[in-house]
């Protein structure tokens, strides 16, 4: 190349590129990542967060619209389904420790998750959240990569459902040691589980941390969780929705 | 790690077919992750490869949920209206479903524990 490209030409061609896109979620997660292991993996310092804040302000600094970013991000996010999948690898890893507790666990995930959804949609409406936001609390107790699949069929937001899921994790991981220690639950597998349905992913991190079994039955927790709410999410709505006016 | 991940998209495949022509409200992933459960129950044994990428996903999930998320630029006026709905509404949220799920486990444990047959004591 003789002649000199302006810079700005460069950014034309650069930022049309998906590589773009990549290199800053990759990035920003990665040093999200860095500051979350040197804080002793402390739930505040949420990797995910730190990216999401990140990117969405480079990418507002460069007027760059969203749907160009995704373009070239829709690589990572496509291994969602993929990820999702996986979960079937501690799930089952959990069943072979579970003897005995099924029913015990199907019974209380049902609870959990239920009263999940219903004052999470109940406090938003009462406080007068637009339907956006409302729809959006249906699924955010459940993983990230399942409730996106479950708001796409309940006609919701994914992105908002990710979001809320990301700061529901947030939350859960950081305030579920003192609840569960105020309601003085000792068992490692009956904390693990409670994390598991109420602060999916990171509260899974969090509980490995803290002991193996709650962490095996965390994850477990998440993925059934998961799947019960796939199941029942759609039928249950499509029953409701008349009644609930949403 | 290949082999790994060649296993779990054959596996999201056919969840994907199964969603697409018999159970078009499960999303294809989630039945891809209950074919692949039967199918461990069934061989009785996580296969090295498949558990090495199953853990890596499971580490770094939180990467591939970022470029959704970004979209929350979209939403930031309406958020901001309703910021005091959206983060009462999850706080509350999150106590009452890890509370409610461990005291249910806890006094149904506590139950079979009292008056079930053979359960072992933790």
């Amino acid at each position: 190349m003789n002649e000199r490209l302006p810079i700005s030409e460069i950014w034309v061609y650069l930022s049309g590129d998906p590589l773009f896109a990549l290199i800053i979620t990759l990035a920003t997660y990665q040093l999200g990542y860095i500051l979350y292991v040197r804080a002793n993996r402390n739930p505040i310092v949420n990797p995910v967060a730190i990216s999401v804040v990140l990117t969405c302000l480079i990418i507002s600094a460069l007027n760059m619209p969203y749907e160009k970013y995704f373009e070239g991000a829709q690589f990572v996010h496509f291994l969602l389904g993929t990820a999702t999948v996986a979960l079937a690898v501690p799930i089952y890893n959990g069943f072979r420790r579970m003897k005995g507790k099924i029913f015990h666990m199907w019974v209380a995930l049902t609870a959990g998750s239920t009263v999940s959804i219903v004052s999470a949609v109940a406090i938003a409406q009462w406080m007068g959240a637009s339907n956006n936001m409302v729809g959006s609390m249906y699924a955010k107790s459940v993983t990230a990569p399942i409730a996106m699949g479950i708001a796409e069929r309940i006609n919701v937001s994914p992105t908002l459902t990710a979001v809320f899921t990301v700061i529901t994790g947030m939350l859960g991981a950081i305030l579920a040691p003192y609840i569960l220690n105020a309601l003085k639950v000792q068992q490692w597998w009956i904390r693990g589980t409670a994390i598991g349905v109420g602060a999916h992913g990171l509260g899974i991190t969090r509980a490995f941390s803290v002991n193996e079994e709650a962490g095996i039955f965390a994850s477990m927790a998440m993925g059934l969780n998961g799947v019960i709410s796939a199941i029942g999410l759609p039928i249950v709505l499509t029953h409701l929705r008349p009644y609930l006016g949403i | 790690m290949i082999e790994g991940l060649v296993q779990l998209f054959l596996w999201q495949g056919l969840g994907e077919l199964a969603s697409k022509f018999l159970l078009p409200s499960i999303p294809g992933p989630v039945l891809g992750l209950i074919f692949l459960v039967v199918f461990l129950i069934i061989k009785g044994e996580v296969n090295e490869p498949l558990g090495q990428v199953a853990d890596s996903f499971r580490q770094h999930l939180g990467l591939l949920f970022v470029p959704a998320s970004v979209g929350v630029v979209l939403f930031l006026p309406e958020l901001q209206t309703h910021a005091l709905a959206v983060s009462t509404a999850l706080i509350v949220s999150v106590i009452l479903t890890i509370g409610v799920t461990a005291v249910v486990l806890k006094v149904f444990w506590y139950f079979s524990l009292k008056f079930g047959k053979g359960q072992r004591h933790e």
